[in-house]
């Protein structure tokens, strides 16, 4: 693991609030686990190709752009914190 | 035998001749149930009294000679992080504790065209999260075969429904080995499908390149019929393929591999030796057996924590508050957002979202996971190697047998090491079967995991049927029903 590791950077990055016993606990944990993935530093991996995300090595299809039948709008937000007037509504984006 | 321990194929015949209705085989199920669920807890939503209009019309189909195939009138249960229309889907966590499915993920809606009845939802780790589904924010679930030991996870919940017959047979995910390794705890059938060959739209997103939906069932011949019911190419998942499957021999022309990593350091002699008592059948059977050397099994649970935990940070960043699940108050959206997560997710499920993040970060992408991408792919290299030699693949299904509740709860990685067996097949987008094959010392059920190159799913279960005949493993659990 890096020394510049900073949990509570990771935690900003991820937005999780994290209290000063998570961080020391989760500091632990991560440093156990990367240590472990350290084992991948040695590997020799120029010959592997191209790198593919699906494991089949496809392609990623995309949809053609075109207006489909889909969620209605109070569906879309029946599940939603809070709502108005057909919006979702969230606290000021500005301290 | 009890109605309950029937196979899908036998309880369809017994409708087709009328002397089986699917309401009295429903109402035998939730006779188990009654017994089990307090001790077992495998199901966080049960729709005992919902189905009682689709019972009557099943019912009704069969009297009147126009069932709907196989899947008519059997009960399953659906693991919950599946999207089920009008209900709850928890995924076991606070953060999604009142969310109500909007709609159905595409197995389901392929299942309700073949009337099957869905008895409940099942017990999960948070996100799909886990190894023994004690990562739940709703309760632990236990092992039939012994309650003071865990089902194995994520889908633990499934996995112990079918094992005590709270259902006939059920979904999970697997994403490192999720189905099969709690299909292999519980005594019963696992089964990962080749990725891609079943949509995961509605499944909700743990690792994408890595999750899959599959069955989990008492017989090989229940997953086949399962998996037909749920496959097919889905334009609205981007990674579903339209296939054509390949073939392979599954009678005595077959060539098998046993895979000389997973018989090693790490894996106990119990879980070695239902290898062994397979590839004697095997041989004894006419089959040619070989040793399978694919060194970079040993680095697959490197591989598989920098990229499920990259994959996972993505896709759960969408759990923010706004849109739908829990709010925590806070005096600007961002603050909200922080608050709502910190509350929401688990202790696991944060691990690897930091983990993934961290992994993702500026200034440490390419030595983390790109460098996870490119051990991947040459893990896929070397199977693919492997399978110009060898038509299946044969490990243990997991390096023991089920394991006490709480035994590895404090140390994470002695957790992953649980998915030492599974997760290549993930990394490799594989078909993989786990089934079971006999006992521990304990008396605790395990497995074997047969895998075969991506598209030759049907004959990797004509392969796996041919062992389960020959291996007659008939033990059950504590029979919950009597």
């Amino acid at each position: 693991m890096s020394d510049d590791f900073n949990i509570q950077n990771i935690a900003k990055l991820a937005s999780i609030n994290l209290s000063e016993e998570e961080q020391s606990k989760l500091s632990n944990d991560l440093s156990v686990i990367l240590e472990h993935v350290q084992a991948l530093s040695d590997l020799s991996l120029d010959e592997v190709g191209e790198i593919f995300i699906h494991p089949l090595e496809k392609e990623l299809l995309l949809d053609e752009d075109e207006v489909r039948v889909s969620l209605t709008h109070d569906e879309a937000l029946q599940n939603a914190p809070e709502k108005n007037e057909g919006k979702f509504v969230v606290p000021p984006s500005l301290e | 035998m009890s109605i309950v321990n029937k196979s899908i194929r036998e309880l369809n015949a017994l409708f087709l001749q009328k002397e089986l209705k699917p309401s009295e085989l429903y109402d035998e199920i939730f006779e188990v149930t009654s017994n089990s669920e307090a001790v077992i807890h495998a199901h966080l939503k049960l729709f005992e009294n919902e189905n009682r209009e689709a019972l009557q019309n099943a019912d009704k189909r069969f009297e009147d000679g126009n069932s709907l195939g196989l899947l008519d009138g059997i009960p399953l249960s659906i693991k919950d992080n599946i999207n089920l229309k009008g209900s709850n889907t928890t995924c076991s966590s606070k953060m999604l504790e009142n969310y109500v499915s909007p709609y159905d993920a595409t197995v389901i809606s392929n299942l309700k065209s073949q009337g099957p009845l869905f008895t409940g939802k099942t017990n999960l780790d948070e996100f799909a999260m886990g190894s023994s589904t004690e990562n739940s924010a709703f309760g632990k679930t236990q092992n039939p075969w012994n309650p003071d030991c865990v089902p194995g996870g994520s889908s633990g919940g499934t996995a112990a429904s079918v094992s005590v017959r709270s259902s006939i047979a059920g979904l999970g995910s697997d994403t490192g080995g999720s189905i099969r390794q709690p299909g292999a705890f519980c005594g019963v059938v696992g089964y990962k499908p080749t990725y891609g060959t079943v949509s995961r739209y509605g499944l909700i997103a743990f690792a994408s390149s890595l999750d899959q939906i599959g069955p989990i069932t008492r017989y090989v011949d229940d997953a086949r019929i399962l998996f037909e019911g749920i496959r097919g190419y889905d334009s609205k998942d981007a990674t579903s393929i339209d296939h054509e499957f390949i073939e392979l021999p599954s009678d005595n022309n077959a060539t098998v591999g046993v895979i000389k990593e997973l018989m090693e350091e790490g894996v106990s002699e119990d879980s070695k030796n239902e290898v062994n008592k397979v590839v004697d059948i095997l041989k004894n059977k006419g089959y040619k057996v070989k040793e399978i050397s694919l060194p970079m099994i040993k680095l697959a649970i490197s591989i598989y924590y920098l990229i499920a935990p990259a994959e996972c940070s993505a896709n759960l960043a969408r759990f923010d508050g706004v849109r739908y699940g829990l709010r925590v108050d806070g005096n600007t959206s961002y603050e909200m957002m922080e608050n709502t997560r910190a509350e929401g997710f688990g202790p696991e499920v944060k691990r690897r979202i930091l983990l993934g993040t961290y992994a993702l970060s500026a200034g440490y992408y390419d030595a983390y996971y790109g460098k996870a991408l490119q051990a991947r792919k040459k893990m896929i290299l070397e199977f693919k190697e492997a399978y110009e030699s060898v038509d299946y693949l044969i490990s243990p299904t997991t390096p023991t047998a089920a394991f006490k509740a709480g035994e590895k709860t404090s140390n994470p990685l002695e957790m992953y090491m649980s998915d030492l067996c599974t997760i290549p097949a993930n990394l490799a987008g594989l078909p993989a079967i786990s089934i079971p094959t006999g006992l521990s010392k304990e008396g605790m059920p395990l497995g074997v995991q047969v895998m075969s190159k991506a598209l030759t799913d049907h004959s990797l279960l004509d392969f796996s049927e041919l062992l389960e005949n020959e291996l007659a493993f008939h033990d059950l659990p504590f029979a919950w029903g009597s």
